[in-house]
C-alpha cells in the first residue's frame, strides 16, 4: 500500500516535471487566451450556479479556478 | 468595468499669501501632489464592475423553495501592482421545507396519521465583502473578508491565497486557505435532556440577542485548496484542483425534527466534526476544424460522513458571430448516503431502522443522483479602436461590456428519500441566471 502511495506521487512529481518540458509559444497562445478557453470565465455567476447546487448535495470543493493556462491573468 | 484614473488640471499655487492660507494652500498643494503621483502611476488602469443575478426555483412534494441571489463587485486597480476589490451578495429564500420528517415504518403503524409537517421559510442573507491583491512579477497575493448575515446565522470568513506562474507562463500554480467563524443559532434544552430528547428551533425570534430561550453555536470551517493549471498545447489546456475542509460545531438544521421512536421526535443531531476532500480535473480543448471550445470535468470526492460521489460535466461553447457565444452543458452527480443516514429510525429492513447515535432528516445526506441541462448565452462587446489612437470607448465611457444568461434544469432522483414512505419523484430545479459587466 505504502509502495502505491509512493508510485502516485513519483507519478505527480513527474507529471509537474514534464509540464515544464510543455512549450507553448506566446505567440501561439491566442487562442487560450480567448474568453472561450477560460476555465472560469465569469467567476461571479459561476460561483453563484456553484452555491445553489451546493445547498442540493452533500458534496463540495474541487471548483474552477480562475486562468486558461494562458499566461494572461 | 475600468476606469481610467486622470491627473487633475492643474496644481494650485501658494507663494506670498498670509500664514494660514499659506499653510492651506500647502496643505491643497500636498495633497494634490500626492493624487498627481498616484494618478500618474495609474494612468493607465482600470476599475471593473459585474453584476449577476440568480433565480433558484423547485417545488417538489409537499415543499418549495425560491432563492434570488443578486450581487455586486467592483475592482479597481490604481496600480499595476494592486487591485482592491469590493462586492455584496444577498440571498432571498422564501419557501416551505420540511419541519417533521419520518419514513414509511412509522407511517405504517400510525395510518391515517399525517406524520409530516412543514414550515414556511423567509430569510433575507446580506454578504458584504472586500479583499485586495498585490502582484509582483509572476506572482499574485490575494486577501479577503466576507460577512454573512441572516436572521438565525453570522459569518465571518477570511481568505487568503497565492498564484504563481511557471514555465514561460504555459504553467500555474494557487495556494490557498479560508477560514470561517460561524455562529449559528439554536433553541436553549433542557439541561437534562440529550439529543434524542432535544426539541427543535421553533423560529428564529430572539436570536443573537440576549433572549434566554436562544444560544449561539459555533461552527469553524477551515479550508485548503491547491490547484495546479496547465497550457499543453496552443489548443488545449487541463487543471487538476484539490480541496479539503475541516467542518467543527453544529451542523444540524435547528428547525428539522425527527421521528426518532414511536411518539418521540427530536431535533435533526448531526456529529460535529466532518472532514471533507474532493479532487477534480478539468480539460479544455478547442476544435479547431468545428471552432468549438469543449470543457470535459471529472470530480470525485469523499468525507468522514462516508458520502462518496462523482460528478462529470461535459460544456461546449462556440461564437455564433463576432462577440456572442453560445453554450451548452450537461452534468450527472452521484452520491452515496452519510453513514447515519436512515429514512426511518424507528425501525423496518435495513436500510431503514436506528444507525447509532446520529440521527438526520436532510436530503442532501441520503444516496441520489441528479442530472443537469443547461445553456448560455454571453455578447461581449469591444469598441472598435480609433484610428488616431487612444483608448476606444462604448458611448465614451466603456472599454468593453459584457452582457450574459444562463438557464438549468436539474433533475433529483432519491433512492431511498421519502416522506412518510412516499417517495420524491418530482424534484426538479429550475436555475435562471443574468450577468452583467463593463470596463471604465
Amino acid at each position: 500500500m505504502e509502495g502505491h502511495k509512493l508510485a502516485q506521487v513519483l507519478l505527480a512529481t513527474l507529471l509537474v516535471f514534464a509540464a515544464g518540458c510543455v512549450t507553448v509559444k506566446p505567440q501561439q497562445r491566442s487562442v487560450l487566451a480567448d474568453p472561450i478557453m477560460q476555465f472560469e470565465g465569469d467567476p461571479q455567476a459561476s460561483a453563484q450556479l456553484r452555491h445553489a447546487i451546493d445547498n442540493r448535495e452533500g458534496s463540495y470543493g474541487g471548483g474552477g479556478v480562475a486562468g486558461g493556462g494562458c499566461g494572461c491573468n | 468595468m475600468r476606469l481610467q484614473l486622470r491627473a487633475p488640471a492643474r496644481v494650485l499655487g501658494s507663494l506670498g499669501r498670509p500664514a494660514h492660507r499659506r499653510t492651506r494652500s500647502a496643505l491643497i498643494a500636498g495633497a494634490a501632489s500626492l493624487v498627481l503621483a498616484f494618478a500618474r502611476v495609474a494612468s493607465a488602469q482600470v476599475a471593473q464592475v459585474d453584476t449577476a443575478h440568480t433565480f433558484y426555483h423547485e417545488a417538489p412534494t409537499r415543499t418549495n423553495m425560491t432563492v434570488y441571489t443578486p450581487g455586486v463587485d467592483v475592482a479597481v486597480t490604481p496600480a499595476e501592482w494592486v487591485t482592491v476589490r469590493g462586492g455584496y451578495e444577498a440571498d432571498i429564500v422564501s419557501g416551505a421545507s420540511v419541519a417533521t420528517k419520518a419514513g414509511s415504518a412509522y407511517q405504517s403503524v400510525n395510518p391515517g396519521v399525517d406524520v409530516i409537517t412543514t414550515a414556511s421559510v423567509k430569510d433575507f442573507r446580506h454578504s458584504p465583502r472586500g479583499g485586495f491583491t498585490l502582484r509582483k512579477g509572476d506572482v499574485a497575493y490575494t486577501a479577503s473578508y466576507t460577512y454573512g448575515t441572516e436572521n438565525d446565522y453570522k459569518s465571518h470568513s477570511i481568505f487568503v491565497g497565492a498564484r504563481t506562474d511557471a514555465f514561460d507562463h504555459n504553467t500555474q500554480f494557487e495556494l490557498s486557505y479560508a477560514r470561517n467563524f460561524d455562529s449559528v443559532c439554536d433553541r436553549v434544552q433542557a439541561v437534562e435532556d440529550t439529543p434524542p430528547r432535544f426539541r427543535a428551533l421553533e423560529d428564529s425570534s430572539g436570536c443573537f440577542t440576549s433572549e434566554e430561550r436562544r444560544r449561539r453555536r459555533a461552527l469553524s470551517i477551515d479550508g485548503f485548496q491547491a490547484s495546479w493549471t496547465q497550457a499543453w498545447t496552443p489548443t488545449f489546456a487541463s487543471q487538476l484542483v484539490y480541496t479539503a475542509q475541516l467542518l467543527d460545531g453544529f451542523q444540524s438544521n435547528p428547525y428539522r425534527s425527527i421521528i426518532v421512536a414511536q411518539g418521540l421526535k427530536a431535533q435533526e443531531h448531526h456529529p460535529d466534526v466532518r472532514v471533507r476532500q474532493a479532487l477534480a480535473l478539468r480539460f479544455n480543448w478547442y476544435l479547431r476544424p468545428i471552432k468549438v471550445a469543449l470543457r470535459l470535468t471529472g470530480r470525485v470526492y469523499r468525507d468522514t460522513w462516508d458520502i462518496t460521489s462523482g460528478t462529470g460535466e461535459l460544456e461546449a461553447e462556440r461564437y455564433l458571430v463576432e462577440g456572442l457565444r453560445l453554450a451548452a452543458r450537461g452534468r450527472f452527480y452521484r452520491q452515496t448516503g452519510a453513514l447515519f443516514w436512515s429514512d426511518d429510525y424507528t425501525g423496518g429492513e435495513p436500510p431503514l431502522g436506528p444507525k447509532g447515535q446520529y440521527f438526520t432528516g436532510d436530503r442532501e445526506l441520503s444516496p441520489f443522483w441528479s442530472l443537469g441541462l443547461g445553456a448560455r448565452v454571453t455578447y461581449t462587446i469591444h469598441p472598435t479602436a480609433k484610428p488616431e489612437g487612444g483608448t476606444a470607448r462604448l458611448l465614451g465611457i466603456f472599454t468593453n461590456a459584457k452582457l450574459g444568461s444562463s438557464a438549468d434544469v436539474m433533475q433529483f432522483s432519491y433512492d431511498e428519500y421519502t416522506l412518510a414512505g412516499v417517495p420524491i419523484t418530482n424534484a426538479r430545479a429550475y436555475i435562471i441566471g443574468a450577468t452583467a459587466g463593463a470596463a471604465f
